[in-house]
């Protein structure tokens, strides 16, 4: 093993293998650490390295805009360490300049659930595209897909994370299922290749993005000259639009725009401009079906009303028009909402296994069809938004042994990187009916008014409305039975 | 997938098999075939978009492969004797191009412009001329002329297509340098695509030190 040493910006050095092909990425070449627990990445291009606009750009991400250090160590405004190890998980951020033999960074290796541990692809990084491509899921080992829960999970996941750089003002510039790997096995997802964040303003982004997740105003404005006015470069705006159609591949196993329609007959690249750019048009657009594909089966609308709302935002009134494009905290907020209304399909064989249950004049799978037998209680959660008045401000649909956390249980808590994810208490069907078991909630309250204490059941029947806690910001649920 | 996604990256091998490259140099050859399809097996990009045909020429030309996905793709037996007719190949090539390759219709989308490879280590032995400036002249595709060794003729290759490189020798190390450069420009393409511009000629990597570009 031939290694070399790196000299980092602070003055530590550091020790990597020397290989004679190491693995070359568009902009960078990678090496490892003799301990494979980070990489050292060069430049193909000297002078990108050498740029002093890259190198004050990634100073300010390693300080200033680091969300995977608490501010007390010198990492960006805000970031407590509970949230700094929670967003650690969530990017993969650099750690250190390097300075000399030449310009590059220093960057965790990837966690090996990032890397196909079975199969003929065994060893390889977990890029999306494995995952939302029908042809390439064929491919992949059952336990490597995962279920569809999973991919609701790396969504949030992905939102959540997308979230936290817009909301410091960044934009990734280059969101794509390259840039973003994933493991459906366990749900989980890391955002990539941080180096290239742009800071807007202060920094020109360095690459248009990647074919399929470019938005269209990019495209349609990319024959412009850089400085032209009218050409639109990516920004946290175009973001929006690649986390969309992230979201939108990995639920669906489809690309929005990836329809029929042609736009050009001189050659298969302008067409391909065409219908990703100025000509884009939404595979499920409400009143114009000319690019939607035959084979077209399950609607968008099957993910729910929040999700439904987001994707139109994005792909019917938003595709041309970026000010219009949900954020990426709306989209955290309507995942985690559509996250409550997940229900287990009853059909084990069921490509999906669960699916969003919100449709209460048809309870059923809408992957497979499958009917649900017997009684379904769903839990409208209400907060008091002034003394006496309740308002409903989500659902939790329930199923055996579904867990309510302190965000149902208080009107008060987000699901964010902060929250404490302790079960609060779990509901059960047992002796023919359905029962609501506390566990950590200190003043459960029964319908008739009576402290439940944990370890014992409330019931949960139709109409009954049960205080979750007396504390301040403590929810009431109320139940609703759907008999089937 | 739905249909408008499934536009394929045809890719067109075109190799010399005649006498002179027999023994060490063919089994570089087949040995670089084989490490090309590994490599793009593994690329999630590459496996959903490129196909793959061999054509192969020596004493005549044939396509021992038809353009077929990757997964799918079983590697030819190549064996060289022979002359090198390298106007039956550039033949051969334009037909399989216009039969195999889908156009672009106003109620179809085409596939995408094909990416070829020829690769040679000697002089055409019958005549060629008028086929190369018909393949040039229609641009049926992106076209890479590799002239592989000493007595391979640039100048030939020139006639055929712009992006003509050069490879020294025939040594296993150089074409297996050689293979994987093909291997990283074909997985460059399938995952740029819409950023080619129709006319120009595609971005490919930069090559390896055994490989020179002819200007």
């Amino acid at each position: 093993m031939t290694t070399a040493k790196a000299t980092l910006k602070d003055g530590r050095g550091m020790e990597f293998v020397i290989t004679s092909d190491p693995p070359a990425g568009g902009m960078k070449k990678t090496y490892f650490t003799p301990d494979r627990s980070s990489v050292v990445q060069f430049y193909h291009d000297q002078s990108t390295g050498n740029d002093p606009q890259r190198l004050a750009r990634l100073e300010a991400i390693l300080t200033k805009y680091n969300p995977t250090i608490p501010e007390s160590q010198g990492g960006a405004r805000g970031v407590t360490q509970v949230a700094a190890d929670y967003f650690m998980k969530l990017f993969c951020w650099p750690t250190s300049i390097v300075v000399k033999p030449e310009v590059g960074i220093v960057a965790p290796t990837y966690p090996s659930s990032y890397f196909f541990a079975t199969g003929q692809f065994q060893g390889k990084e977990k890029e999306g595209r494995w995952f939302s491509s029908p042809k390439l899921r064929k491919y992949l080992p059952k336990e490597e897909l995962g279920t569809w829960i999973n991919y609701l999970k790396l969504c949030i996941l992905m939102a959540r994370a997308v979230r936290r750089l817009h909301q410091a003002g960044l934009a990734h510039s280059d969101l794509s299922s390259r840039n973003v790997l994933v493991d459906p096995s366990l749900g989980l997802s890391v955002v990539i290749d941080i180096d290239s964040l742009v800071v807007p303003g202060l920094y020109p982004p360095d690459v248009l993005g990647t074919p399929g997740y470019i938005a269209p105003e990019v495209l349609a404005t990319q024959h412009l000259t850089l400085r032209d006015p009218n050409r639109k470069h990516p920004s946290a705006q175009t973001d929006q639009h690649a986390l969309a159609v992230l979201m939108y591949e990995y639920l669906l196993y489809r690309h929005p725009l990836g329809g029929p329609k042609v736009n050009s007959t001189v050659s298969a690249e302008e067409d391909n401009r065409l219908s990703f750019g100025e000509k884009a048009l939404f595979v499920e657009h409400p009143t114009d079906n000319s690019n939607r594909p035959l084979d077209l089966l399950i609607p968008y609308t099957v993910l729910g009303p929040l999700l439904s709302d987001l994707f139109a935002r994005t792909f019917v009134k938003g595709l041309h028009a970026p000010n219009d494009r949900p954020g990426a905290i709306e989209w955290e907020r309507g995942l985690v909402k559509t996250w409550d209304m997940l229900y287990p399909c009853p059909n084990p064989s069921c490509t999906h296994q669960w699916f969003i249950l919100h449709d209460l004049s048809k309870v059923r799978c809408p992957f497979c069809g499958t009917k649900l037998p017997g009684t379904i209680p769903i839990l409208k959660l209400r907060k008091e938004t002034r003394p006496g008045q309740w308002m409903q401000d989500g659902q939790l649909v329930v199923y055996n042994n579904i867990s309510l956390f302190p965000w149902h249980a208080f009107g008060n808590i987000f699901p964010g990187e902060e929250a404490d994810r302790t079960p609060q208490a779990y509901c059960v069907f047992y002796g023919g009916q359905w029962l609501l078991i506390n566990q950590n909630l200190s003043s459960l309250t029964s319908p008739g008014g009576n402290r439940v204490p944990s370890g014992q059941a409330v019931a949960l029947t139709d109409g009954a409305q049960i205080r979750l806690s007396q504390e301040p910001h403590g929810r009431i649920a109320e139940v609703q039975l759907v008999k089937n | 997938m739905s249909e408008s996604m499934g536009r394929r990256l045809p890719v067109y091998l075109v190799l010399d098999c005649s006498g002179s490259m027999s023994g060490e140099p063919i089994e570089a050859v087949r040995q670089g075939v084989k490490a090309l399809v590994a490599d793009l097996r593994s690329d999630p990009q590459a496996l959903e978009t490129a196909f793959l045909s061999v054509i192969t020429f020596s004493s005549s030309a044939q396509q021992v492969c038809p353009l077929t996905e990757l997964m799918a793709f079983q590697e030819p037996n190549l064996d060289a004797s022979g002359s090198t007719s390298f106007g039956e190949a550039l033949k051969l090539l334009e037909q399989a191009i216009d039969t195999e390759v889908r156009k672009t219709t106003p109620a179809q989308k085409g596939d995408w412009k094909p990416l070829v490879f020829i690769m040679t280590d000697g002089q055409a032995t019958d005549s060629w001329e008028a086929h190369a400036d018909r393949i040039k002249q229609k641009k049926v595709g992106n076209i890479i002329a590799c002239a592989a060794g000493p007595g391979a003729d640039s100048a030939m290759l020139k006639r055929v297509t712009e992006i003509v490189v050069e490879l020294n020798n025939l040594q296993p190390d150089t074409l297996k340098a050689f293979f994987k450069w093909v291997s990283s420009s074909i997985k460059t393409t399938s995952s740029s695509l819409d950023q080619v511009v129709a006319d120009a000629p595609v971005n490919l990597p930069p090559p390896p030190p055994q490989i020179q570009i002819v200007p």
